[in-house]
């Protein structure tokens, strides 16, 4: 190989080739390839259904074969094990098995719908669960904060980026729903689903109903109920079911009304569960996407991030107000504590139909 | 297409591969390269390439006009048409909301109801960075400091995937001379390279994001839910997530281009172990720092106008600076912070020369007799940059280290500086507050400091996390973890490290045979994968 010096470096570091560093380069690459072939898989894995996923987990699938087979999982997997990280690579699908009896809630016993709710005082704070996907996340800070005004609420927020209820083998949410209401005991939640889960859903026969047709409505609404179920039997008195706001795409928008449509139809059919309504907090004057809003005092403010979906803060304050008006009235107003009323409610307003 | 992917490694393979085999023939390697980088921009959003090429076409014909221009007149007008052209765009895209909802609420808060256009305008990713990789071109020509170059080689300087995104910003002056003859594919600094893309990408993944999802998160955005100690750490570790963020990637970016045969300037030289905020511009972004002082201070006046004017255009220039960083009140406060801690310096540094100077004149004539001490009136300087220019200057002419050599070095340089006087030699120090411990605490301390305003959504925001710091002391909270600092100390650490230290391992690392590097790379990039998140984050200033 043709390596030479030309001009100093320090300490006598030498200049190499092209021709080396693309040997290097090459190396690193394959040999990290191999190394990392089961988190390269996982990844693929928790793409959403179609031929995208399907062409890559053609490219992966053998390369973590051959890496297994020639032990080049075993480092990452060792070291792993070593720091008490979980193994790289696909996982066993969670099942989780929702029992009508099973009461993790700390109070023993079938939930009682029709008793009022209990009001929250200094040293009893209302344990407030809120889950949801990466558009939680904003509306969930600010609600956190809004609740730690209170002194009387106890926040814990849980969003995951990318996840959503179409996904139980990228993110378990029915699992994960379970594990926060055993630990944390919620009196109420609040929950945001839905951006994400405009794909494929693959039920537990193995087959994949696409958006759109009859058996993904089914199967996601199936989703929903189970969450539901899962919050309620862990011991969730209320849950603030926040459907998605309008979107700034057309396609994005009709797609949201199909899924927002199944939260409120399944709100309205269990007592405990009030569906929030954000699509008309984020509109303008004339029923459209808005990006800028007025707030509380006049001032406008930019409500959604740059890309259009995602709120920034002021707008996440937007929903989070709403929502902790809700929460007031159920749980700290004189008046709050009656039994919910089965009926097609939500709030704020009524959004579209699609 | 983010750095720390499996995607960005095949596309990085693909056109390395391209790019040395066609570099021999020009013609073939800037048309491929070009495309290379316009697939890179356009992978985040294709409708990103037309302002590509509008900033590249239209800042070709603005500086190719300025070059012919017969008059000087002209040539100014151009110039300032160049100037208004681009920050025109800049401003359309990125202060357009600022101005509009800003103007909407002074009108408001007026009782004047005005129903003003607000528009849904998405930003285009590093578009302050293009804005002023391009000015540079223009104000060059324009200085007579470069000639056009052809439409060609201008077009890939500006789209030049490896800085486009979020610098260093490369001018025109830097990079064009590169494009002028093919690179040498027997000569490149690879140990270097893959020391840069490797440390980038570890003070990325495990130092920057590892900080950002286990406490500054969480205490810049629900300050509430921590105590005053996790709320200070958190703090802290935010000083720390931005330097590994940002460093990471011009690293990164600079190593990538080692790598395609291309020198981008340095962006970072331990900005952590400033003396002052002077010397903290000095190390942090220095192709900015550099591009402000060039291409504003000095042609707002400098120093050149009176002591009361130059802190006036520090203090503009600092403004304008701290706004460029994003749309919003919270950083135009950052920069006037700035501003103003550069005023307060400079001012203490000019008291000092008066009182200099005037022991001097109390002394014999042949021991004030100062030679060249450097005090001459110059905008480096006065700006705070890099200049090569003494720190501390001794009456014998001596010339000392400059500030980032640190007080010790200066204190050591002043012992062994050569002197016919028995006596110790009148000295004037020029850093600020001196060297040693302290002043490295206090810089950093008010760096920390102002990186709050940088970070929280609001001034509110910034305020709630100020108060948390005196509310819950009782406890010392649960996002207080080993981990989290360690990475702290390691982040901050970091720079401590002495360069030959750095050094003489790429030295040894150079040797090793290319197949012993990937090996070693491989399992470099393993540990990685197990360490880091589960996702790549973005890049923090790929917004700005």
């Amino acid at each position: 190989m043709d390596e030479r010096d030309t001009g100093k470096l320090p300490f006598g570091r030498r200049r190499r080739t092209a021709a080396s560093a693309l040997i290097a380069i090459v190396v690193a690459l394959v040999l990290g390839a191999f190394f990392n072939a089961p988190a390269m898989k996982k990844t693929a894995e928790g793409m959403p259904f179609g031929g995208v996923r399907s062409f890559k987990l053609a490219l992966v699938g053998p390369l973590a074969t051959v890496s297994h087979w020639l032990l080049l999982d075993r480092p990452a997997r060792v070291t792993a094990e070593a720091l008490g990280k979980p193994a790289p690579g696909p996982s066993a699908a969670q099942v989780v098995v929702v029992t009508p009896t099973a009461h993790p809630s700390g109070k023993p016993g079938k939930i009682d719908l029709d008793k009022p709710l209990a009001r929250p005082y200094p040293g009893h704070p209302l344990h407030l669960y809120i889950a949801g996907d990466s558009m939680a996340g904003v509306p969930g800070m600010a609600l956190v904060n809004l609740s730690n005004r209170t002194h009387l609420i106890k926040p814990l927020l849980d969003y995951h980026i990318s996840s959503g209820l179409a996904r139980p083998d990228f993110f378990n949410w029915p699992a994960q729903l379970l594990a926060q209401t055993e630990a944390f005991r919620p009196g109420a939640a609040v929950v945001m689903f839905g951006a994400n889960d405009r794909q494929g859903l693959q039920t537990s026969s193995g087959k994949v109903y696409w958006f759109g047709q009859p058996g993904w409505t089914a199967e996601y609404r199936r989703r929903v109920r189970e969450a539901i179920a899962i919050l309620e039997d862990g011991g969730t008195r209320r849950t603030y079911w926040v459907g998605q706001p309008v979107m700034p795409d057309p396609k994005f928008n009709r797609q949201i009304q199909v899924i927002n449509a199944i939260f409120r139809s399944e709100a309205a059919r269990h007592p405990g569960v009030e569906y929030v309504d954000a699509w008309s907090l984020f509109t303008n004057a004339s029923g459209g996407y808005a990006q800028y809003l007025p707030d509380a005092s006049g001032q406008m403010q930019q409500v959604r991030e740059q890309d259009g979906e995602h709120f920034t803060y002021a707008g996440g304050m937007r929903l989070a107000t709403a929502v902790m008006a809700l929460i007031k009235k159920d749980w700290l107003s004189k008046k709050g504590g009656a039994p919910p009323k089965a009926s097609g409610k939500s709030s704020p307003k009524a959004t579209p139909k699609p | 297409m983010l750095f720390p992917t499996f995607t960005f490694a095949i596309f990085f393979l693909i056109v390395f591969v391209g790019s040395w085999l066609l570099m021999p023939r020009q013609g073939l390697w800037k048309p491929f390269m070009l495309i290379a980088s316009v697939v890179f921009y356009g992978w985040w959003d294709w409708r990103f390439v037309f302002l590509l090429a509008f900033s590249a076409v239209a800042n070709q014909l603005f500086a190719k006009a300025i070059e012919r221009a017969a008059t000087v007149a002209a040539r100014k007008w151009l110039l300032a048409a160049t100037v208004a052209v681009n920050l025109g765009v800049l401003g359309w895209f990125k202060y357009y909301g600022f101005f509009v909802t800003s103007v909407a609420n002074a009108l408001q808060a007026s009782h004047l109801n005005a129903d003003l256009p607000l528009l849904r305008i998405v930003l285009p990713i590093g578009i302050s960075f293009l804005t002023f990789r391009v000015l540079t071109y223009g104000i060059d020509v324009y200085r007579g400091r470069l000639r056009t170059s052809s439409m060609m080689d201008f077009a890939v300087y500006v789209a030049f995937f490896p800085y486009t995104l979020a610098g260093p910003i490369a001018r025109a002056g830097e990079f064009l001379p590169q494009l002028s003859a093919p690179r040498d594919p027997r000569t490149i600094d690879t140990s270097r390279a893959f020391f840069l893309i490797f440390g980038g990408l570890v003070k990325k993944m495990l130092f920057a994001d590892y900080l950002a999802t286990h406490i500054v998160n969480g205490v810049f955005t629900t300050p509430g839910s921590y105590t005053s100690l996790e709320t200070l750490i958190g703090i802290i570790a935010y000083s720390v997530e931005i330097y590994c963020d940002f460093s990471a990637y011009s690293d990164i970016a600079i190593g990538v281009s080692l790598l395609l045969g291309f020198e981008l300037p340095d962006n970072f030289d331990a900005p952590y172990t400033a003396i002052s905020v002077q010397d903290f511009w000095r190390r942090w972004h220095m192709t900015l720092s550099r591009w402000l002082r060039d291409y504003l201070y000095i042609p707002l006046g400098g120093n050149r106008k009176g002591q009361r004017r130059t802190y006036v255009n520090l203090f503009i220039t600092m403004v304008l600076g701290g706004l460029w960083h994003g749309a919003g009140w919270t950083f135009v406060f950052w920069g006037a912070l700035y501003g103003g801690a550069l005023v307060v310096e400079h001012r203490r540094i000019g008291v000092r020369k008066a009182r200099f100077k005037a022991r001097q004149r109390t002394l014999p004539a042949a021991e004030a007799d100062t030679g060249d001490l450097g005090l001459a009136a110059n905008d480096t300087a006065d700006f705070g940059y890099a200049a090569p220019a003494p720190t501390v200057a001794t009456v014998d002419g001596a010339p000392m280290p400059t500030a980032a050599a640190g007080g010790a070095a200066a204190r050591s340089a002043a012992a062994r500086a050569p002197s016919a006087r028995s006596a110790a030699p009148l000295e004037l120090d020029l850093r600020p507050w001196g060297g040693g411990v302290w002043p490295r605490v206090g810089t950093f301390a008010f760096v920390t400091f102002a990186w709050v305003f940088f970070r929280a959504a609001s001034f509110g925001a910034a305020l709630s996390v100020f108060g948390q710091l005196f509310r819950h002391w009782g406890s010392i909270g649960a996002a207080v973890t080993p981990g989290v600092l360690l990475v702290i100390v390691l982040g901050i650490g970091i720079q401590y490290v002495p360069r030959s230290f750095t050094e003489r391992a790429e030295a040894g690392f150079s040797v090793f045979n290319p197949l012993l590097q990937g090996l070693v790379l491989a399992v470099g990039f393993m540990l990685l994968d197990v360490l880091g998140p589960a996702g790549p984050a973005s890049f923090l200033y790929f917004k700005f």
